[in-house]
């Protein structure tokens, strides 16, 4: 194969070029050099990487590198375990005494303790900073008066349910009872912060400081972002390799070509044309394996054209029109599952990932789906524009085949248009600022693998990514009370009603589970993704 | 002056008229004419003008009948695209996708399944119809302002020649990329206006120069004493011949435009889905072509073929016009 005869020989002159290492033929896989800087595509951030304003995958990636919580997702299972929490202690699942573990550092020297996390827990509810995942922070004691609802005056700096006891250990009291608080503990939006980001934030958002196993040397929007192995990392999941590069792709395909050209070591995101070549042009240096992302159409409800009564069967019919075991099989190559509920098997039976609770109405009938369009009014407008990014995940291929296939069944060839947004930057903000006319594209990969991420989130009346702002009073009822439910069985049951509700009322269209997928070159070994679809950077070995 | 947009009828007509005039204007009038061959300006029975030597040099030029043919197939193809292309080209079936050809889809399908063929087809009506209205556009706007800049000179010129220097520094696909990013209209229109507006300067270069040149001409200094108008002097004795570069450029121009249309719409700015154009097909089928490189070619060898006829077309044209420069 003469790509990878090619590919080896950059991959030698990158390595020689960086780090200076001996490029031999024989020194076998395995083995790696601990100093050598591997590359991978990524793609810009939509925000500065506060921890509390990302709530996007790329900005995610990063935190997830410069950052350890309290608890941290095993990169294998997903299970929530302890990382800096020495101990989470609750006798009612409403007050939590949480200790911090000692000789945890920021990169800069700055020890972590209890402090580091009530300031950035307090930090991201304010209002006054308007951060993005403030809304994680919406049970503990005191939210109303930081962060009021639409247009409240805001009378309180810190939340009052937070109080530091002494240097590793502070306290939280909730609203109400959250059995699950503490897994939720591992997203970034909990992570600490050194007084650094307050004393000079701007400094700080220039070159962000942390406390995980890589710190940021540069960053250049449009073009990479730098990391390198921080070599004072106190915990155990020391970086196995010198740092990474994140070059920033606006088309997965360019960054494909540039794998096989051995101008990047590792894709995160293999282009749905060359899925029938990857396993012949990558061998066993390919990877795909089930995630927790499900992808759905979500809705603008800010619209009033989408926001009538009887318009949930418009969408009913919308989905109905979808042949989604088509469009997997041909455009994906069968390395996507067609969705029958809104969360992921990842989740497991046990885990409230409930197989078929859609229903018929993610079956692709088209003549029914027709028929429930024009009970529901018609299409707004009489067409639909689905919106979407261009740049990652191969958007624009489905979505062409979404809108052929609603063109098909409603025997209209422009009942559907696709509307491409360069990046997904750009599409994460037209999207926060309410510009979509119609359905758009809405992934959402987990932030921690429990059923509560994948409902309340996204549809919980003013959600952090409940992006087309649906408000449903039973479903904000049923998982209040999910979340107050001490036995997890009977949580997910709850959990499930009001999916249930999403369900009757289609306020997302679900399309596909999807897969992570990986290729990378021949230097790299021990890639592994994990469940939210990841690389696990900081165990790739680099020869 | 919205009636000067019919310049060029005038500037033909106007050769013919040339005879009625005063003697001592056309006798300069001959004199300038005497490099493009014997002079004359009437109708069969006298001497060749300009326009029929150069119509009879076009009839015998091989490479102006097959770009012409090519042209006049692509004009006819664009007008009456179900002549040869029964289907619709948004009519697409997923389980056809990247299939090769087969009977009645002699190009076979692209990665949504849609029919190449047709696509192909209909394509020709957005760059025929690109082509020749951004053309128009670009040749009235650039040899109306060039015209009046070249003949009035002084302040005008000076204003107009910084006003084209600064147009000339866009970057077209970079202006192209900005400028059209922020519109959503769907048609052609937003692509021809963008043409037109870095369009104009190169044409209105070129009229104001063979404007300055021609009004330095005895016969046109004479019909200024004899106290002609100015409009008189310039559809009259200024226009016809200065028109004959601005043709020749136009022509060569009309071929790129197509092309610049087809790079437009290939980075997305230019005409989106469900419109249907080559550019569009070029770029949807380019990450397919390892598995599908007919999705790819056709679109492509279409492209191709009508820019190079065009260009071919405008080569043939300055030959005839402009013998000087063969």
């Amino acid at each position: 194969m003469r790509g990878a005869m090619h590919a080896r020989w950059a991959a030698c002159a990158v390595a020689v070029a960086l780090a200076a290492t001996a490029c031999g033929g024989g020194n076998g896989g395995g083995s790696g050099d601990a100093g050598a800087v591997l590359s991978a595509s990524w793609g810009d951030p939509q925000n500065p990487l506060e921890p509390a304003n990302t709530n996007e995958v790329q900005g995610g990636k990063v935190l997830d590198m410069i950052f350890r919580g309290l608890k941290r997702y095993d990169p294998e299972t997903g299970e929530a375990k302890d990382m800096l929490a020495e101990r989470i202690e609750t006798s009612d699942s409403r007050n939590f005494r949480i200790t911090v573990k000692d000789g945890w550092t920021f990169s800069n020297g700055e020890k972590v303790t209890a402090r580091s996390f009530v300031d950035a827990w307090n930090y991201g509810a304010s209002l006054r900073n308007n951060q993005r995942n403030s809304y994680f922070f919406g049970y503990i004691e005191g939210y109303d008066k930081v962060h009021p609802e639409d247009g409240g005056k805001q009378t309180a700096d810190t939340l009052s349910g937070l109080k530091v006891v002494d240097e590793r250990t502070f306290t939280v009291k909730l609203t109400q009872t959250f059995s699950t608080f503490p897994d939720t503990l591992g997203y970034n939006a909990f992570a600490p912060l050194p007084r650094a980001f307050f004393d000079d934030h701007d400094a700080w958002v220039r070159k962000p400081v942390g406390n995980g196993p890589y710190r940021v040397e540069s960053y250049t929007r449009g073009s990479q972002m730098s990391l390198r192995t921080w070599e004072d990392y106190p915990g155990e999941d020391k970086a196995q390799n010198g740092g990474v590069d994140l070059k920033v792709y606006t088309d997965n395909n360019t960054a494909y070509t540039d794998l096989m050209a051995g101008n990047l070591d590792l894709v995160d995101d293999v282009p749905a044309a060359q899925l029938k070549n990857v396993k012949n042009d990558l061998g066993d240096r390919y990877l795909n394996t089930p995630a927790g992302i499900i992808q759905t159409l979500a809705f603008p409800y800010y619209d009033d054209a989408w926001n009538k009564p009887g318009t949930e069967k418009v969408r009913k019919g919308l989905s109905m029109a979808i042949d989604r075991k088509q469009i997997t099989d041909t455009i994906f190559q069968k390395t996507r599952t067609p969705a029958t509920d809104w969360t992921s098997p990842v989740l497991g039976e046990d885990g409230g990932f409930a197989e078929g609770l859609c229903g018929e109405a993610c079956e692709y009938r088209p003549d029914e789906a027709k028929k429930l369009i024009e009970e529901g009014g018609g299409l707004p407008g009489g067409r639909v524009t689905i919106t979407f990014n261009a740049d990652t995940g191969s958007h624009r291929e489905w979505v062409n085949a979404v809108c052929n296939s609603i063109n098909n069944a409603l025997d209209n060839e422009r009942a559907c248009t696709a509307n491409p947004v360069g990046t997904f930057a750009d599409f994460r903000n037209q999207i926060t600022g309410r510009k979509m006319g119609g359905p758009f594209r809405a992934g959402w990969q987990m932030d921690y693998p429990l059923i509560q991420n994948f409902l309340q989130p996204l549809y919980y009346t003013n959600a952090s990514s409940n992006d087309g702002k649906w408000s449903d009073k039973e479903f904000d009822r049923l998982v209040d009370r999910a979340n107050q439910e001490t036995d997890t069985a009977e949580a997910i049951k709850l959990f499930q009603q009001a999916e249930e509700v999403v369900r009757d009322r289609m306020a997302a269209i679900p399309l596909w589970y999807q897969n992570g997928s990986a290729g990378w070159s021949e230097r790299l070994s021990d890639v592994k993704l994990n469940p939210f679809s990841v690389p696990v950077y900081d165990q790739i070995k680099v020869s | 002056m919205p009636d000067q947009h019919h310049e060029p009828e005038h500037a033909v007509a106007g050769t013919g008229m040339g005879g009625t005039m005063d003697l001592g204007v056309d006798e300069a009038e001959t004199l300038e004419r005497r490099p493009t061959g014997p002079d004359g300006t009437g109708p069969q029975g006298r001497p060749r003008s300009l326009w029929s030597d150069a119509w009879r040099d076009l009839r015998r030029n091989p490479v102006f009948i097959v770009s012409g043919l090519v042209i006049l197939f692509l004009v006819l193809i664009s007008l009456w695209p179900s002549a040869i292309a029964s289907g619709s080209p948004l009519a697409c079936d997923l389980s056809k996708a990247q299939q090769g050809s087969s009977a009645g889809h002699p190009f076979g399908f692209d990665g949504q399944g849609c029919d190449v063929y047709t696509r192909t087809v209909y394509g020709a009506r957005t760059s025929v119809a690109v082509g020749v209205l951004a053309t128009l556009g670009v040749a009235v706007l650039g040899s109306v302002l060039g015209a009046l800049a070249g003949y009035f000179g002084g302040i005008w010129d000076s204003v107009l020649s910084r006003i084209t220097d600064v147009f000339f520094a866009i970057p077209v696909v970079l202006g192209g990329l900005v400028l059209l990013s922020v519109i959503t209209s769907n048609t052609v229109w937003p692509v021809i206006g963008f043409i037109v507006l870095l369009g104009w300067p190169q044409l209105s270069r070129i009229a104001r120069g063979a404007v300055i040149t021609a009004k330095q001409n005895d016969y046109v200094q004479a019909a200024r004493a004899l106290g002609a108008s100015h409009s008189r002097l310039m559809l009259r004795h200024i226009a016809p011949n200065a028109v004959a570069p601005v043709i020749v450029v136009a022509t060569i121009a009309l071929g790129t435009y197509i092309a610049l249309e087809a790079t437009l719409s290939y980075l997305g700015v230019g005409l989106k889905p469900p419109s249907v154009s080559w550019g569009i097909d070029i770029s949807a089928a380019s990450p397919y072509i390892r598995n599908a490189p007919h999705a790819l070619l056709w679109p492509s060898g279409a492209l191709a073929v009508t820019v190079l006829a065009f260009i071919m077309l405008g080569d043939a044209v300055r030959d005839a016009l402009d013998p000087k420069l063969r």
